[in-house]
């Protein structure tokens, strides 16, 4: 079918952020009157690329055209008069403003220099009456669900004229009902010519839709349009791909039992959990963003208080109030987002190091600079930090060793149980295998692993044991040797779709 | 050496505000001026300790002149009326002082509310009920004994001086040397990695109000003793020097950065500055606009450093190689 020029290329792109190649080479073509599925894994380069065609970055090498003609899309301002138009996962919407106003927002039709509000009005009505999207344009966003200013969003993304329509994870917040809409609207705007780039984590829901794929992996093109199926099978097959040899993974889990989770749950999403983990064990959990992996972790740091269930560290039970009572038990958390949640940008690396166990140091009163040295340099030799995490704040590291330093911080701490949240997300491929093998040490030493990711093949690879989590719940758990690549990703794909009963 | 490297920035500006002052001006440096200037700079060095540790913990506290007013009434109460001796009078004030600062910083970190309305709000009330003591009106002459604690000498030195250097030595060592002064930048650099870590946010921002506090009772004690008297009046505006203090000195109003030593500089400067224009007569409602300027000036200094550092990265790349500047800033 696409014979035609494309409306939208990307030649050859790429973009280097300090030393990960987000995106390699990257060539696209986006055909007018065709919906081009987007997939890869997370940190696959997926959202890099919708920034550069988006204007919000620049590629570090090849070209973007627009028919045909290479174009410089400088900010996103630039980006949106050429014709492109993003609906982004986070909404950029004004809750306490009309939807009207909204759609309008930044470029508000004037009428003798005063804001025509009549106009902009009737603007609106025709705008969503053409999309047959039917919400009231006087409402304030604020009012309105979650799906329905999904659709607000789409509706002020396509209030430009817009030759390519980008769509970053529209479905998150949507029931089925509401992709059904979604999908309808997407597929006239087709029919009229628009090119729409679609990115989406739910196979099920891409294979229905897009009339091509691309498939994304580690920054690289892995299949192009004109060479891949529609196909769950094909795509998960080519996503996933062969677990490789950068995954050192060392099996040390024994028989004996550390912790025992039994009923757990909380105010924040998670729902009867129970599971074990054994010492020297990886345990895996898996699931798709908000299906309540995080949430679990949260519950057992003392982050959410549980409201039932019961958690037992080598026989004792536990009472998690807070991150203290956690940490004292031996539990440490790496959380998802280390910038946010991990690391203090205002200290050098041992000041992070030792932030967990400021007891360690000596009495409250007289902590011991020279003990943190020592302790600070013997974990950045043992770790292989960069040893400029002495002197420098941590903000000038790599990611790869931001990481490492937190991990550190629970070194010293002396965790017997770590939950890593996502360790390897938005650092290279070296780091993460340095990763891994600190992985393997840990649970070498005696310590238990929970390791939370949203890269399938690395919690196949790493784990000992998987669970996968759905809505709060765990719903299944098994070996990894029980569970099939193609069936697990199926499963975590699958655990997405009844989102309706969540959505309000 | 680490200290060193902190502080050389702030004592250059300093130094370079001095000599600007010793050269528009014949007295500056004159032996009697010099010890007036000490005189000045001890309450606003002190309670800039308190100000500063707020600040560390990613807060504000626009709250200590208002205490002051009100602990100085306080003093003249239990001093006159109540004829308690001074020692103990001193005691009370303390003790209170440390209530204030559980009153703003109860409701910052357990009423999260934020800490520039809880000490706004401190601000108006407690100079409020300053006035209600004494009918409003200031009381003099409370005892013979006071003026001693301010004017006094040791070895030669004039005793504000040494309880600067006093107070200083300790919020130097507890910041550094403490778990609870470590727990204080741990807050102000990032509450979640904090709580994460097992840090008690929310005690840790209590601590640094009760120090704002105490600070705030210590500068009232010295501003009773200086003027023999108390007064609802007192201390009006403070508490921007006091913060102009903090920020001249670096202090990151984001939080989690900087160096208390270099407070006890900032405050020099400013009173040095202030000492100048009254040197060279210039008005107080001039002087009170140019304080508004250097404040702006010294937190835009921190928040233009990148830009800085280029232009000046570009002005030394025709000498020599351009990235010394970064690399240093880095360091």
């Amino acid at each position: 079918m696409p014979t035609r020029t494309p409306v939208w290329s990307l030649r050859s792109v790429s973009k280097r952020f300090a030393g990960v190649l987000a995106n390699d080479r990257v060539s696209i073509d986006l055909h007018p009157s065709e919906i081009h599925g987007l997939i890869g894994e997370n940190g696959s380069g997926k959202s890099t690329l919708i920034k550069i065609l988006s204007g919000a970055y620049q590629p570090t090498a090849g070209d973007i055209l627009k028919e045909g003609r290479p174009i410089v899309l400088g900010d996103p301002i630039a980006a949106r008069r050429a014709g492109v138009s993003t609906v982004f996962q986070e909404f950029s919407l004004v809750p306490q403003l009309s939807v009207a106003e909204n759609i309008h927002l930044g470029r508000l039709p004037k009428r003798h220099r005063r804001i025509d509000w009549a106009g902009m009005r009737d603007n609106a009505v025709r705008l969503l009456a053409d999309m047959d999207i039917g919400i009231d344009p006087d409402r304030p966003v604020g009012s309105l669900s979650v799906a329905e200013q999904q659709l607000a969003e789409i509706a002020k993304a396509l209030s430009t004229e817009a030759s390519l329509l980008i769509l970053d994870e529209p479905t998150t917040a949507l029931g089925l009902e509401e992709i059904a809409r979604l999908h309808g609207l997407l597929r006239r705007l087709r029919d009229r010519g628009t090119a729409i780039l679609y990115i989406s984590h739910r196979l099920d829901e891409v294979t229905d839709l897009v009339d091509c794929v691309t498939i994304l992996k580690e920054g690289r093109v892995v299949s192009a349009a004109a060479e891949s199926r529609v196909d769950i099978d094909f795509i998960v097959g080519r996503m996933v791909g062969d677990v490789g040899e950068h995954y050192p993974k060392e099996r040390n889990a024994t028989g004996e039992i550390a912790l025992e989770v039994r009923g757990l749950s909380s105010r924040n999403k998670v729902t009867d959990v129970s599971f074990d983990v054994r010492v020297g064990e990886v345990f895996g959990l898996a699931g798709v963003l908000g299906s309540g992996r995080t949430e679990v972790a949260r519950a057992l740091f003392g982050l959410d208080r549980p409201t039932a269930g019961s958690v037992l560290w080598k026989g004792r039970p536990l009472d998690l109030a807070s991150p203290k009572a956690a940490i004292a038990a031996g539990f440490a958390l790496v959380p998802e987002n280390r910038k946010f949640d991990g690391l203090f940008f205002n200290f050098t690396g041992f000041p992070n190091i030792t932030a967990g166990r400021l007891d360690r140091l000596g009495p409250a009163w007289a902590i011991s600079l020279a003990a943190e040295r020592a302790a600070g340099r013997a974990l950045v030799h043992d770790l292989e930090i960069t040893p400029a995490a002495e002197t420098r704040e941590v903000g000038n590291l790599s990611g790869g060793n931001q990481q490492k330093i937190v991990i550190a911080r629970w070194l010293y701490a002396g965790a017997e149980l770590l939950i890593l949240d996502e360790p390897t997300q938005g650092i290279d491929v070296a780091a993460k295998i340095a990763v891994y093998k600190l992985i393997n040490r840990l649970t070498r030493e005696g310590r238990s692993v929970i390791l939370i990711s949203s890269d399938h093949e690395e919690l196949m690879a790493m784990s000992d044991r998987i669970g996968i989590m759905s809505h709060g719940r765990l719903v299944r758990v098994g070996d990894t040797s029980s569970v099939s690549k193609i069936d697990f990703v199926r499963a975590s794909a699958a655990a997405g779709a009844p989102a309706a009963e969540l959505s309000q | 050496m680490n200290l060193f490297k902190d502080i050389v920035g702030p004592l250059a500006a300093m130094v370079m505000v001095a000599l600007v002052v010793a050269l528009t001006t014949n007295n500056f440096l004159d032996a009697g001026n010099l010890s007036n200037l000490t005189l000045q700079v001890s309450i606003v060095a002190i309670v800039a300790i308190g100000s500063t540790v707020v600040i560390f913990t990613g807060g504000i506290d626009l709250s200590p002149g208002s205490a002051i007013a009100l602990l100085t009434m306080v003093f003249a109460e239990v001093v006159r009326n109540w004829g308690l001796p001074i020692p103990v009078a001193i005691v009370v004030v303390l003790l209170l002082s440390l209530v204030l600062g559980l009153v703003t910083g109860g409701l910052t970190a357990y009423g999260r509310i934020p800490s520039f309305i809880t000490t706004l709000a401190a601000l108006s009330a407690f100079r409020g009920v300053a006035f209600m003591f004494n009918n409003g009106s200031p009381v003099f002459q409370l005892s013979p004994d006071l003026e001693g604690l301010f004017y006094g000498r040791v070895f030669g030195l004039p005793l504000p001086l040494l309880y600067v250097v006093a107070t200083y030595a300790v919020a130097f060592y507890g910041l550094r040397y403490t778990a609870i002064g470590r727990a204080i930048y741990a807050v102000g650099g990032n509450p979640s990695a904090a709580r994460l870590s097992g840090i008690d946010v929310r005690g840790v921002q209590l601590v640094a109000f009760l120090v704002a506090g105490l600070a705030a009772g210590l500068g009232a004690v010295l501003m009773s003793a200086r003027l023999n008297s108390g007064s609802p009046n007192y201390g009006v505006g403070l508490e921007l020097s006091a913060i102009a203090a903090a920020v001249i000195g670096g202090a990151s109003l984001s939080g989690g950065r900087g160096n208390i030593v270099n407070t006890a500089i900032g405050a020099m400067t400013i009173v040095i500055v202030q000492n100048g224009l009254n040197l060279n007569a210039v008005p107080t409602s001039f002087q009170n606009v140019i304080t508004g300027a250097i404040i702006v000036l010294a937190v835009g200094i921190d928040m233009w450093r990148l830009e800085i550092a280029h232009v000046l990265s570009a002005i030394f790349a025709g000498r020599r190689r351009g990235p010394a500047l970064v690399s240093k800033k880095e360091a």
